[in-house]
């Protein structure tokens, strides 16, 4: 009987603090009128609690699709087209991973989101940091069809 | 020997029961209430004499193994029953037969995984659009957030809940204030 009211204090106490259990999702939207291609030059503002150099991963993708990207924790030295910000989560479960990454890429005049994508993957479908900011960015550009 | 053997099945029966009633008293996770978004301390001057009609995207559904999420449904209603008790337009209607078209899209929801007192930060890209001539008198990015603690609920699924809507209802709040302050 001990025994049994132990568990069920354990588990009360797994239930106090836990949120629930998640699935894997993964989203995008691009703001009507926005056109990404005309979108040249980024700033990736550095994310406070970044735990794997997100911010060089986001801008060497980027990159790759054609834009000349900075990134810091400060705001763009030089006039910009967009602004990128970006919250990463992590969780653990044996090893750390990231469990989500949201990207949003923001007009610099008001911080306005143009464009958004996020990924949300749990320990059995987790990704590392670079998958998970290629399927992010991807999905944002397929979404307008680039 | 004899008395632990037959003590065994007890047990895990017991034990069982424990499980059961656990997870009974848990439950799953359930999506944010609409009238629990509802904010009703906007202190709007006067309402605009127009009408407006109301978009929301950028929600989710809330799957069973989830945690709570906002639907775009959901959070429609919240911002329309808001609108109409906050005085913000005169009036509040379907489709595309508005004075102005109201769009509130969920960029951002941030929820924590454990806890005690749990923060949800919400951001939402707000517009408002004049329909006779498409033109965007308003153009703003919200961040609120809303807690909730113990004393609200010991069960860690409602709570995060209870958080949500309350990061939800501040976003409305400050949404509709910007609005209130423009001159239509």
């Amino acid at each position: 009987m001990k025994k049994a009211l132990l568990l069920l204090l354990q588990l009360g106490v797994v239930a106090s603090i836990t949120t629930g259990c998640a699935v894997n999702r993964a989203t995008a939207h691009v703001e009507p009128g926005t056109r990404l291609s005309e979108i040249k030059t980024v700033h990736v503002k550095k994310f406070a609690s970044d735990n794997a150099d997100t911010d060089r991963l986001i801008a060497d993708k980027l990159r790759s699709k054609g834009v000349n990207a900075t990134t810091g924790a400060d705001t763009p030295a030089n006039k910009v087209d967009a602004v990128v910000t970006y919250v990463e989560k992590w969780m653990w479960d044996i090893t750390m991973y990231m469990l989500e990454l949201t990207v949003v890429i923001r007009d610099p005049k008001d911080d306005y989101p143009l464009a958004t994508g996020n990924s949300y993957h749990t320990s059995l479908t987790r990704k590392s940091p670079k998958e998970m900011v290629d399927e992010v960015i991807d999905n944002i550009y397929k979404e307008q069809g680039q | 020997m004899n008395s632990s053997l037959s003590a065994r099945p007890r047990m895990t029966r017991t034990s069982l029961i424990a499980l059961v009633a656990t997870l009974w008293l848990v439950g799953c996770a359930s999506p944010a209430s609409r009238e629990a978004m509802v904010p009703t301390d906007v202190n709007s001057a006067r309402p605009h004499p127009h009408s407006v009609s109301v978009l929301a995207s950028g929600g989710a559904d809330t799957g069973a193994l989830d945690s709570s999420n906002i639907a775009d449904e959901d959070l429609k209603a919240a911002i329309e029953e808001a609108v109409t008790r906050n005085k913000v337009f005169t009036s509040v209607v379907q489709g595309k037969n508005g004075d102005y078209e109201l769009s509130v899209r969920v960029t951002r929801l941030t929820k924590p995984l454990f806890g005690m007192t749990f923060t949800v930060e919400m951001e939402a890209a707000w517009s408002l659009t004049r329909v006779a001539d498409r033109s965007v008198v308003l153009r703003k990015s919200i961040n609120a957030s809303g807690s909730a603690g113990a004393g609200d609920s010991l069960v860690g699924v409602k709570r995060l809940r209870l958080a949500v809507e309350a990061a939800a209802r501040a976003n409305i709040a400050e949404g509709l204030k910007a609005i209130s302050a423009l001159t239509l």
